[in-house]
């Protein structure tokens, strides 16, 4: 059989299980990310819902499937030519490849929490998001972690919001939220954690347990109801306004610390890949795959495939589990 | 001898004796429609020397010469006046000329008749009389000829806007169905067929170079053809005749409504009922003419121009209610079309009085005001800058600045953060009205027509600014300013936004900004410029911080950014579109930062600008001196 080449681009979760499992279909992948180490968000996380599962651990994993593939890092695409049914790529580093296919699997940004300037983020000092809340779970380090007394963590900042033209569900955060009220529950049991959602859409296998222990076992309160306005006090606490909606008041509360569940947006400079690939968006930004049902995998380009969340906010299991369907998607293209 | 009477004339005696009374009519039912205290105010108004002599400047500056259109777009503005001076001028001339020469002079005629001829004759004199070739009778001929030439003139620019409005500085005009047709068309004839009608008899009743050598000579080769002639004097006096009929019932009852209105606005008068007196007077004014089409920022969604005001006005005229209601709601409130009005009609405040009328299910339970007056006595709750130490509250009723942020700017908190550090820089005796939380300045309620509503956070904000003994009072929010400067009495109590408080600041060397070449590019906030005029402000503040560079439109022509709190019912799509130009607009000299006095549309640009959008304390703030 020739050797096929088959472009991955990001080395996250989905970039590493495709390539993994191509590897195991016999063709050739070969891994480009843009930063100096491999795992994406995932490197950045400490563990995972709903079982707390270290994050490190998973990474570990996939690591270890893929350490005979070749992954460049610290490396962009500049380039894409196509020939028939070849991609020439050129990296940043002038490396040159030609692919016999492209997987994109350019995952997803957080939202940037300053945009929503009524949460404060970036302007009061007790206000943190959901990623730098994960770091401090790792490091134990954050001045501005200090034995809070009330915590309060708002769902779908950046999401379901058109105001920040994002009306689609991150699905993650809901999950993330409670996880993180009940381990930072377990580092500071005296603290009060309030957590006020829109709607908790608690989906998969296990959330809804989690959603009952943090209610049950954490005394997490959960508030459904929109936080409208953050203010700082005399004394440099956090004073929020939001409103019940299920006891139908508004109410007013004074916080140590605020955590901002920011979702997730189509990641930066995937759309010059896009451009170089003629591919489009959808109308939420991500990139647009072939169908919702059997070509989930595919684009409307031959030869481009996709997988993870840089198509729409997806899980880690959805997530690995497309990866897998993509490399199917791809051994069975340069097969036939 | 001529003849003094012809039954061609009648057509035109009806036509003009049905369009006076009905516009006399139309008059005293609008006075009849003014609230009690508006109609001794317009009385009063027509006795007053000054108002008087504002009135008649007006009337020709606004009627017959059309100022404001000549300052926008000379071309339309020149084709209004040519028309409508000309024509003012022609009658003026006619009856001067009938008086010099009259036909009838000493001539026994019934009572009816001599009526009668005081309407016809100026108008057909020269079917009637013969003015000879004294040097009076020609002048009196050059100058009707050359105000019909006038006339003639302004109608073959219409004609061309009509069908290439472009060549004429308008992207698109207003669409009219048959009637607005048919009446068009019997005006730009009116002028051709009194030109031929008059060059048919030039040659023994006179006329100058339009009528005797281009017409008479030239057209009709020097012949007179009585037949002919006859047909000519019909045709002009039936197509007056069919002018003066649907005119009542078309825009261009503009002129005659036009006067009345210019009497009523300068006596003061201000639209109180949505279709009754002053808004009726308007409503009746509106000349259709399309200019505030181009301005209106809704136009450019799906180049749907149909909301715009003229519209707005249409549909209020024939009561079509469904479509009103819709128009009023949508309506951003920026005021352009207002701006633009040649007329001055300020459509706001009919959509706004329009608004009170319609009833939203609406539930407003304003006895949280009650109880903030038993909190302020007990002091158990902070909701109003409640938790001072005794030595500030003995200060407090020597300071001198009260500070409202308002509820928008507390969303937008980088703003209150940059006025707190201002204040504190220029060491000001300032007090933080409502920084544990505002009451509403009543704004919105007004907007929504619940004025009633609005009265009572009102009352409550007025109370709590009196009591905090201020002499000044800093707003950071155009929306409130708006409000307070209209609705509030705050005797006493000097209102500023901030853009007034922070440029006194600077040029008092109060506080001390370094300069950079970093370009900005400035944003007039509807309710701050448009409203207010406060243009040059800003713009000082900006020049002591960095370089100002200069939206494609700005100042009265600045675009709205799509978040105005005025619409009801607007899109978010149809707003994001709107924002969308107005930030193309700004980027228009490379900008490398938009900045706005307002935090709503702060808020709105950041969705979608691709460069910083800020808040012009900000920049103040990031600008400080390093002291």
């Amino acid at each position: 059989m020739k050797e096929h080449i088959v472009l991955i681009i990001g080395a996250g979760p989905a970039g590493l299980e495709t390539a993994y499992q191509l590897k195991n279909l016999g063709l050739t992948p070969v891994v480009i990310e843009r930063n100096d180490k491999i795992g994406g968000h995932l490197a950045q996380w400490d563990r995972l819902f709903p079982s707390s599962e270290e994050a490190e651990q998973l990474l570990e994993r996939l690591k270890g499937q893929t350490k005979d593939i070749e992954i460049r890092l610290n490396s962009r695409i500049t380039n894409i030519e196509r020939e028939g049914d070849s991609f020439h790529v050129t990296l940043s580093n002038n490396r040159t490849y030609d692919a016999d296919a492209i997987v994109l699997c350019t995952g997803f940004d957080l939202f940037k929490a300053e945009k929503k300037q009524e949460y404060g983020y970036g302007i009061y000092n007790n206000v943190i998001t959901n990623a730098e809340l994960e770091r401090y779970f790792k490091t134990h380090h954050d001045e501005r972690i200090n034995e809070p007394k009330r915590i309060g963590f708002v769902h779908c900042v950046g999401s379901r919001d058109v105001k920040v033209n994002n009306t689609y569900c991150s699905k993650v955060c809901c999950a993330t939220a409670l996880k993180q009220a009940c381990e930072i529950k377990d580092e500071f049991p005296d603290a009060d954690v309030y957590c006020f959602y829109m709607d908790l859409r608690m989906f998969g296998k296990g959330y809804e347990d989690l959603y009952l222990k943090a209610q049950k076992d954490f005394d997490i309160k959960c508030v459904r109801g929109r936080v409208c306005e953050v203010s700082e006090n005399i004394e440099g606490k956090l004073v929020i306004k939001a409103e019940d909606t299920l006891l139908g008041t508004p109410m007013k509360m004074t916080l140590d610390l605020l955590v901002l569940m920011c979702g997730m947006e189509k990641a930066d400079g995937v759309d010059k890949i896009q451009k170089m690939l003629s591919i489009n968006s959808n109308s939420d930004g991500f990139i647009e795959n072939k169908d919702t049902f059997t070509g989930m995998n595919l684009t409307r380009e031959r030869g481009v495939f996709v997988a993870g969340a840089c198509t729409s906010p997806k899980t880690l299991p959805d997530t690995l589990a497309e990866a897998r369907a993509a490399a199917m998607e791809v051994y069975r293209y340069l097969n036939s | 001898m001529r003849p003094t009477f012809d039954p061609f004339v009648l057509p035109f005696v009806i036509g003009t004796t049905f369009v006076l009374m009905y516009c006399f009519i139309g008059m005293i039912r609008i006075i009849w429609q003014l609230p009690k205290k508006d109609r001794r105010k317009f009385g009063l108004s027509l006795i007053t020397p000054k108002t008087l002599w504002k009135n008649i400047k007006d009337l020709f500056g606004d009627c017959l010469f059309h100022v404001k259109i000549w300052k926008r777009k000379p071309l339309i503005g020149y084709m209004h006046s040519a028309i409508a001076f000309g024509w003012f001028m022609i009658i003026i001339v006619g009856h001067f000329e009938t008086v010099a020469f009259s036909p009838l002079r000493g001539v026994e005629m019934p009572f009816m008749q001599k009526l009668m001829s005081n309407l016809y004759l100026p108008i057909f004199f020269r079917y009637f009389a013969i003015e000879g070739l004294t040097l009076k009778a020609q002048i009196f001929s050059f100058l009707m000829d050359f105000f019909l030439l006038m006339i003639i003139s302004g109608i073959v620019i219409a004609v061309v806007k009509k069908k290439r409005p472009r060549k004429v500085g308008m992207k698109r005009v207003t669409k009219f169905g048959i009637k607005e047709d048919l009446v068009r068309i019997a005006l730009w004839t009116i002028f051709p067929l009194r030109f031929l009608a008059e060059s048919s008899v030039a040659g023994f009743a006179g006329g100058s170079f339009l009528t005797k050598f281009l017409g008479f000579d030239l057209l009709f080769g020097g012949n007179y053809n009585e037949t002919l002639s006859m047909v000519l004097w019909w045709l002009y006096s039936i197509d007056l005749a069919i002018f003066m009929f649907v005119l009542p019932f078309t825009r261009y009852m503009h002129i005659p409504a036009e006067a009345l209105l210019i009497l009523l606005r300068n006596a003061g008068l201000k639209t109180t009922a949505p279709r009754k007196g002053y808004a009726l007077a308007e409503i009746y004014s509106c000349p259709s003419c399309g200019l505030c089409i181009d301005v209106c920022p809704m136009s450019e969604y799906k180049n749907d121009y149909k909301k715009t005001a003229v519209y707005f006005m249409r549909n209020i005229r024939r009561k079509n209610k469904r479509e009103v209601r819709k128009m009023t709601e949508i309506c951003l409130m920026c005021g352009k079309c207002v701006e633009v009005c040649p007329l001055g009609i300020e459509s706001l405040n009919i959509k706004m009085a329009q608004r009170a009328n319609i009833s939203y299910r609406m539930k407003s339970d304003f006895g949280y005001l009650e109880r903030l007056r038993d909190y302020e006595t007990t002091s158990q709750q902070v909701i109003v800058s409640k938790s001072k130490s005794k030595s500030e509250s003995e200060s407090k009723s020597e300071s001198k600045i009260v500070y409202f942020a308002g509820c928008m700017s507390h969303l937008t908190p980088k703003i209150t953060r940059s006025m707190v550090k201002i204040f504190e820089e220029a060491k000001e005796n300032y007090e933080f009205l409502d920084k544990n939380g505002s009451i509403c300045c009543g704004r919105p309620m007004m907007l929504t027509g619940k004025v009633n509503e609005a009265k009572s956070l009102i009352e409550k904000n007025t109370e709590l600014i009196k009591s905090s003994g201020a002499k000044r009072l800093v707003l950071s929010c155009p929306i409130c300013y708006k409000v307070f400067k209209e609705e509030y009495h705050l005797e006493g109590i000097e209102i500023l936004h901030h853009t007034q408080y922070i440029n006194e600041l600077i040029e008092n060397d109060k506080i001390h900004v370094d300069r950079s070449d970093k370009r900005y590019v400035y944003h007039d906030p509807c309710e701050l410029g448009r409203a207010f005029k406060v243009y040059d402000e800003p713009r000082n503040i900006i020049d002591n911080i960095g370089l100002l560079t200069r939206g494609k439109s700005d100042k009265d022509m600045s675009v709205c950014c799509g978040g105005s709190i005025g619409s009801i019912t607007m899109t978010i799509e149809e707003r994001d579109e709107i924002t969308t130009n107005s930030i193309k607009d700004l980027m228009h000299n490379n900008p490398e930062e938009i900045v706005t006095a307002c935090p709503l549309c702060q808020k709105t640009f950041a969705r979608k600008s691709p460069i910083a959008v800020k808040d012009i304390a900000e920049i103040v703030v990031e600008n400080l001196e390093d002291e």
